[in-house]
């Protein structure tokens, strides 16, 4: 695996003094962050592959916070958000909330409060990204099999013996051994219910109604 | 003694009192030149009877001689200074009579001396002594001398002259003196042809020219005593209308007052004399009276007075009195300046009113728009107060998580002093913004003091001011403004926070006027420019416009399109403006929207109108018309510094001390 960059926190906020407190702060515990006066600065110097989080001020003239919050969301972006407003308003905090916000923290803000925040929204985005690695994996993995493989597969997973899958396919018992240890070894896994966790994780299911239901 | 002695002499003596009389009368009022005439005429009468009777008791010829020789010169006396008090007094007679008759006394004087013996005998051979009414008079025997008659001619011209100057004073309708003054004039001209008749010998009597005079002394006397009558009469009115004018000032609480420029003597009815504590009579000089001022009024007022005197305008003024019982009382004076024939002025004529109710209740009413401005202010601000206390929430934020930091980084093994360092001033820079905040909210929210003006206002700073002020509602409302401010703006006089309130409003207004609108549609354009004489501020919205074509209904009160509005603000930024001596008014845009717009006096340095003045308790002075005639007022006028000094100051160097005053003041 590449290593990925160290976590960074996003903060962006339109009051220049507030970016610089934030960021001391971050550093005095450790945090790694960059500042950035607007969310169109902030998109346009964003590195997707960079793990972290957002800190981000819900009022700011022009593009505001919300509407950073929707333009990641069509980008794909999971970066956890956490909001800060200095007015509590309901409307803009459902609103928030709603569009996936992880937190949603008031202003002046605690260290108490922010710093476990952030921490937590850093570990989710790293499980996160971790989940999104196996995926990528098991889906390049996925992608090595030939059709008659992937047909195999499916009907494996659905815990069919041979002999069934042979019968269904047309093809003899001694293919379908085959295939399955061909299977087997480019997805990597020693046993069935290895591959079957693995296939499910994908979306993957198992096809065995599909000749009863024919 | 005889009684033709006893008679003539009468007679000079009749005349002499007279001419003394209006001789007095002449002293006293030195402009009426006719009282001189008159007083010469009468004096030359005298002299003319005496004359004769000389001559009617000559016991020689040579005696005779000089006297019918000498008496010409008072004949010619009476006979100019007649015919100039004619022309003077009863304003009739013709130029050119009055000039032929002066011409031929003068030419019958010069013969007179130039004849051996008078102008009326070539030769007086002896004196006769006939009996005349029981008397014996003398009488001359000679030869009449021809050149007598130019005497006899100018006599004519004197009758046409009488007679025709008669007619006119009788045509003009006055009858009366027609007839009293003009009839015995006429009657005396008449008489006076004895004396060619006696010279010729054709009539017989002694020569008494002394007395046709004598009905036009009587006459004069007559008209001196009605005059007198008149005058008493007239003296004892004016007392009684002096009365009923004091009662009437003194019931309307009026006070009249006359300033005389040049003896710097005041006089005032005898009601305000006492309530400001003045003895009942005494002069009065201007310094008595300004000491009577409130000290906060007196530069004030001596500058109007000093402007009325300079410039010959009115004189108009509101000021303070210390009455004599320590009261303040409010006191409306206007004035007129006189001026004599040369145009300097030379008193100042005026009245004062008490005002002292009605300036109580335009204070009050002063303090009650303050106080509802104020009410209004503080109810605007609420509506802000969310996006306030987020202004405030932004340094304080800033301070927090500075402060936390620095306690992090303290709590380190390494400690970077020169972070903490920094961490530190950072928080004392964003202590003093939200010390900035509060103080701008406080200043809004002070109630202050009513028409506490400064003269130095910057309008574009009143509006950065409340941009400061309400940026956090902007960005909430999404709302974007742009200013076009004019550079250079010129000051405007007047109550800073007032001002702060109106355009507050104005903003308030226009972003609830743009709230329907699309978010990437709320624009604000706040605009300053300088005109001629005005600061002009508007604030374009791109909203709904004013509904109902009617811009001007904004600005009443409780007129509101707003569900929530009680119609007060913009009926108050109204009242401020106008109290500003300003004008606001509403628009609608050509395409969408509606621009609203004030506009405020500049303070001019240079000039400052007698309006204007009244309104600023100002202190700049009033720049004098170069062609206006100009005139050393009285010291007093000048400044507390010629009060008290004890020394008069010299017109050159009070017009110096103006000069100097006015450059410190243009400058």
């Amino acid at each position: 695996m590449p290593s990925s960059p160290s976590p960074t926190v996003f903060v962006v906020d339109d009051d220049a003094a507030i970016r610089k407190a934030v960021l001391r702060l971050l550093r005095s515990a450790g945090i790694a962050a960059a500042a950035f006066a607007s969310p169109t600065e902030f998109l346009a110097q964003y590195d997707p592959n960079t793990p972290g989080c957002l800190m981000l001020d819900l009022e700011m003239p022009g593009f505001n916070g919300l509407q950073l919050q929707t333009a990641l969301a069509e980008k794909g972006s999971s970066l956890p958000i956490i909001f800060l407003t200095g007015h509590g308003d309901v409307s803009k905090s459902v609103q928030a909330m709603k569009g996936g916000a992880f937190d949603f923290l008031t202003k002046p803000v605690n260290a108490k409060n922010l710093l476990p925040a952030i921490r937590a929204a850093i570990e989710r985005d790293a499980v996160a990204r971790g989940e999104q690695a196996k995926f990528s994996e098991i889906h390049a993995r996925l992608d090595t099999l030939t059709p008659r493989e992937r047909e195999v597969l499916q009907h494996v997973v659905a815990g069919k013996m041979n002999k069934q899958i042979a019968g269904d396919l047309g093809i003899t018992e001694a293919t379908v051994k085959m295939h399955r240890a061909r299977v087997m070894a480019k997805m990597k896994v020693q046993s069935v219910a290895e591959l079957a966790r693995l296939t499910e994780r994908c979306g993957i299911r198992g096809t065995n109604s599909l000749k009863s239901a024919a | 003694m005889s009684w033709i002695t006893v008679v003539w002499s009468i007679n000079v003596g009749a005349c002499l009192t007279l001419a003394a009389f209006y001789c007095a009368v002449w002293c006293k009022q030195r402009e009426n030149w006719v009282h001189l005439l008159f007083s010469c005429s009468a004096v030359a009468a005298a002299a003319i009877s005496a004359f004769e009777l000389g001559m009617l008791n000559a016991q020689t010829v040579e005696q005779y001689q000089a006297l019918v020789r000498w008496i010409h010169l008072p004949t010619w006396v009476l006979t100019v200074s007649f015919v100039g008090f004619v022309r003077l007094y009863l304003r009739a007679g013709r130029r050119w009579l009055a000039w032929s008759i002066y011409g031929l006394r003068t030419l019958v004087l010069i013969f007179n001396f130039i004849s051996p013996v008078s102008v009326n005998f070539r030769t007086i051979t002896d004196i006769r002594h006939f009996s005349w009414n029981g008397e014996m008079v003398s009488m001359p025997v000679g030869l009449p001398n021809p050149w007598g008659l130019i005497s006899s001619f100018s006599l004519l011209l004197l009758l046409i002259f009488s007679v025709d100057a008669t007619i006119t004073v009788w045509r003009r309708g006055d009858r009366r003196r027609a007839l009293l003054v003009g009839g015995s004039m006429i009657f005396g001209a008449i008489l006076a042809w004895h004396v060619p008749l006696v010279i010729w010998s054709i009539i017989e009597v002694p020569f008494f020219l002394g007395f046709t005079y004598t009905a036009v002394v009587a006459a004069m006397g007559y008209e001196l005593s009605s005059d007198m009558a008149r005058g008493a009469r007239l003296a004892r009115e004016l007392e009684l209308s002096d009365k009923r004018l004091n009662l009437a000032a003194a019931s309307a609480d009026f006070g009249l007052w006359e300033w005389d420029l040049s003896k710097d003597e005041i006089w005032v009815t005898p009601t305000r004399r006492a309530q400001l504590g003045f003895p009942v009579s005494g002069k009065i000089t201007s310094d008595d009276l300004i000491s009577r001022w409130h000290p906060d009024d007196r530069d004030k007022v001596r500058q109007a007075l000093r402007n009325a005197i300079e410039n010959g305008k009115d004189y108009d003024a509101e000021f303070r009195r210390v009455l004599a019982d320590g009261s303040v009382r409010w006191v409306a004076s206007r004035g007129r300046v006189q001026v004599n024939k040369q145009g300097e002025p030379i008193r100042l004529l005026g009245i004062s009113m008490d005002i002292t109710a009605r300036k109580q209740a335009e204070l009050e009413a002063a303090r009650q728009r303050h106080d509802l401005a104020h009410l209004a202010r503080v109810n605007a601000l609420g509506e802000l107060s969310s996006s306030l206390a987020h202004e405030l929430t932004h340094p304080i934020t800033a301070i927090l998580s500075n402060a936390q930091a620095a306690q992090r980084f303290l709590d380190a093994d390494n400690v970077d002093l020169n972070e903490v360092r920094e961490i530190l001033k950072d928080i004392v820079t964003e202590d003093q913004r939200a010390g900035e905040v509060i103080h701008r909210l406080r200043r809004l929210l002070r109630k202050g003091e009513p028409q506490k003006h400064s003269d130095d206002i910057d309008l574009n700073e009143v509006i950065r001011d409340v941009l400061r002020l309400m940026r956090s509602d902007l960005i909430n409302q999404n709302v974007t403004v742009d200013t076009d401010l004019a550079q250079n703006l010129p000051p405007v006089s007047g109550d800073r926070v007032q001002l702060q309130q109106v355009l507050l409003n104005l903003v308030l207004n226009a972003c609830e006027a743009l709230a329907d609108c699309d978010s990437s549609e709320r624009q604000l354009l706040i605009a300053s420019k300088s005109e001629t004489s005005t600061v002009q501020v508007s604030v374009t919205d791109r909203g709904r416009g004013i509904p109902g074509g009617k811009p001007e209904q904004v600005f009443d009160r409780f007129f509101t399109t707003k569900k929530e509005g009680m119609g007060l603000g913009l009926s108050i930024c109204r009242t401020i403006i106008n109290a500003h001596q300003g004008e606001i008014w509403a628009t609608n845009n050509s395409d969408r929207g509606a621009t609203f717009h004030f506009s405020l006096p500049i303070v001019r340095s240079d000039a400052l109108s007698a309006a204007s003045s009244k309104v600023l308790d100002g202190s700049a002075l009033t720049a004098t018309d170069a062609s206006a005639p100009r005139v050393a007022a009285p010291s007093v006028l000048l400044g507390p510094g010629a009060n008290g000094s004890g020394e008069e100051e010299p017109a050159v160097s009070a017009s110096e001390r103006l000069a100097r005053k006015e450059a410190v003041i243009t400058d």
